[in-house]
């Protein structure tokens, strides 16, 4: 399992904290009110932790359907990102978003695209500004909208069951409303080197060491 | 020779038979491609296109989302969906001429994408799909799916709408309202004296009473949006999108007259008829109001007009700061 | 001769703060730098550290820099004060114009640290 010291954490949450940061004022464009977006604390997980964290610890809780959006990355190099919120609060956002009040069962598709573009927008400013400081090339694919339980999303890219998930506590408000979801980027162990190679370039160009 | 001229003819004969929009800029944002379904259904030829700024041609795109997924796509090589429900149709596009003379635009889905030309750098596409038949089916299974939760929205005495949807209907209309800077008014109606009528005339009639007054004012509401509900035991409420102070304060006006013309006697009332006493509160485009806010300066409203001697309307007016 | 001048950082990332200190220090080795990670620390500090400049991120656990940031204003009236942050939405910069202090976006970069010093720098 991968272990950055404190320095190296905080260079990673603060990176991504920028990120959401660009997010939240897209998404406020959109709805004309206030949007925040932060990242309070990043973990390292394997899938199957990964999976329990989003659908709770017992096993019943673990069907519960979610709704998720992915985006795949490659180049310099690959990942699957997922923006997951957990089963009570998953149509919340969307419901805010949008403007309108349904259950899961009842989104319909027009809805899955306004979800589907908010997983668009959240995971390229999280991806974006990784790669902007990271100074590297990546292409990126359209959304996916998903509905399942978070094993079935997790490893619906067909990622070994052994990969990394390094898993972003996303919080967000809106109008009071405050909502906690995930995005979730799943790394191999190459891409996972690479992350902590860059994390260090980085840290040590910032740091005046470069 | 002939090969690459035959598969230019073949893909120029595919983009322009495509059921979707293509606009291709590149990465100074002038107009590349627009093809034949841009031309049909914008009116415009890619004659006056080709070659012009995409900003100068759309400018109230610029600053907008399309605007910052063509920035993405172009510098980071990220692709970016631009969803209807999100993006209220951004291209003048009409489904044929009746469509334009209504101003009624296609609904429309985008996806934006970047385009790596060999030897002339990346490139932007935009994609344009026609989603108004998804929408309109939407649009009727919504219709349907209102028609059966209104059982549950509804009062059991008057059959209007109740303090529920009244909840949930206030917090759609107040966000919608910010979103698209439209007014909001919110009329807060209470019936005067009405302990005394109950004590007097029996809750059976305070009742009739009720059922009375609710049905002549669901009579007067013209628009679908508007919303007459049950506030509390004998407070209603009337939800007014679109609607700016003036406009509310005639409704509430005939409101007033309207419950008076009902002509039913209370004896223990100081005008001897039942009336009712309106507070209006109106979120313009420059107010910042939250739900409670709203409610409370109506309520507010409604509390002058009942110190100012019932029978009344009276306005919220904010005070300067 | 200029006397050094003096700056608080506040940020809960211990790695902005320390950008921003290598930023200041590299072109002004000798001025006085001191930290705080959150907005209740940072109103602590100035009881006994008089910055000039004071550097206040938003998106902070506690009180958050907006609340902080007006705080210090009344504790401080000369002070320079300057919003960095991640959150670059028109609320929140309007909301700095109200209290009358600065606002700068992240990531944080030499040329904005530069901006931001310059009222330090210049002839009094």
């Amino acid at each position: 399992m991968i272990t950055l010291n404190e320095l190296q954490h905080d260079a990673l949450v603060e990176i991504f904290n920028i990120g959401v940061g660009q997010a939240a004022a897209s998404m406020s464009g959109i709805v004309n009110e206030e949007v925040t977006m932060s990242v309070p604390s990043i973990s390292f997980l394997n899938r199957a932790e990964a999976a329990q964290l989003l659908g709770g610890k017992n096993k019943l809780d673990q069907l519960q359907r979610i709704c998720g959006v992915s985006q795949h990355y490659e180049g310099a190099f690959q990942t699957e990102a997922i923006l997951m919120f957990p089963e009570d609060k998953s149509l919340e956002i969307v419901r805010l978003m949008v403007g309108e009040s349904v259950p899961l069962a009842e989104l319909t598709e027009m809805e899955q695209e306004a979800m589907s573009e908010i997983g668009n927008i959240i995971l390229n400013s999280c991806v974006g500004t990784l790669a902007n400081l990271f100074q590297r090339e990546l292409q990126g694919s359209l959304p996916v909208y998903h509905v399942g339980t978070s094993e079935e999303i997790l490893s619906a890219s067909g990622s070994a069951s052994d990969s990394v998930v390094l898993m972003l506590h996303i919080d967000f408000i809106l109008e009071m409303h405050q909502i906690h979801g995930y995005v979730a980027f799943i790394l191999d162990v190459s891409a996972l080197h690479d992350l902590k190679e860059q994390i260090n370039l980085y840290l040590d160009k910032v740091m005046g060491q470069g | 020779m002939s090969m690459d001229a035959n598969r230019t003819g073949l893909l120029e004969g595919v983009l322009a038979a495509v059921n979707l929009g293509a606009i291709v800029v590149d990465g100074d944002c002038r107009i590349v491609l627009w093809n034949r379904w841009m031309e049909r259904y914008t009116g415009v030829p890619a004659s006056e296109t080709i070659g012009r700024d995409f900003f100068s041609l759309h400018e109230d795109l610029r600053g907008k989302r399309i605007d910052s997924a063509i920035t993405q796509a172009l510098r980071s090589n990220f692709p970016s969906v631009l969803s209807q429900t999100l993006n209220k149709s951004p291209f003048p596009l009409y489904a044929d001429a009746a469509a334009r003379s209504r101003d009624e635009r296609m609904q429309q889905a985008l996806a934006v994408t970047p385009v790596d030309v060999a030897g002339a750098g990346r490139h932007c596409l935009i994609q344009i799909s026609d989603v108004s038949i998804a929408v309109g089916r939407e649009k009727l299974l919504r219709d349907q799916a209102m028609v059966l939760r209104s059982q549950t929205f509804s009062d059991g005495l008057t059959g209007i709408a109740n303090r529920r949807h009244f909840d949930v209907a206030i917090d759609k209309e107040l966000r919608r309202a910010k979103r698209y800077g439209n007014a909001l008014s919110l009329l807060m109606i209470d019936i005067d004296h009405f302990k005394p009528y109950n004590d007097h005339y029996g809750h059976q009639q305070g009742d009739q009473c009720l059922i009375k007054v609710a049905s002549a004012l669901s009579g007067m509401l013209q628009r679908s949006t508007d919303l007459l509900a049950r506030y509390g035991g004998e407070e209603f409420a009337i939800i007014l999108p679109d609607t700016d102070a003036q406009a509310a304060h005639m409704l509430a006006e005939t409101v007033r007259a309207r419950v008076i013309a009902l002509d039913l006697p209370h004896d223990q009332s100081p005008g001897r008829l039942v009336t009712v006493s309106v507070g209006i509160a109106t979120m313009n485009a420059s107010d910042q109001y939250d739900v409670p806010g709203l409610i409370n300066a109506a309520d507010r409203a409604l509390y002058a007009a009942k110190r100012a001697g019932r029978n009344c309307v009276q306005a919220h007016v904010t005070t300067p700061a | 001769m200029e006397s050094p001048q003096t700056v608080l950082i506040v940020d809960d990332s211990r790695v902005s703060r320390l950008m921003a200190r290598q930023y200041i220090l590299g072109m002004h080795a000798d001025w006085i730098i001191e930290e705080a990670s959150t907005g209740e620390d940072a109103l602590e500090k100035v009881k006994t550290f008089t910055p000039k400049l004071v550097l206040m991120d938003v998106n902070m656990p506690g009180m958050g820099g907006l609340a902080a940031a007006e705080q210090m204003r009344k504790l401080l009236p000369t002070a320079h004060i300057s919003l960095l942050t991640a959150n670059v939405q028109t609320a929140t910069r309007n909301r700095a114009t109200e209290l009358g202090i600065g606002f700068m976006e992240k990531p944080i970069t030499e040329a904005r640290i530069a901006q931001l010093i310059a009222p330090l720098e210049a002839r009094p």
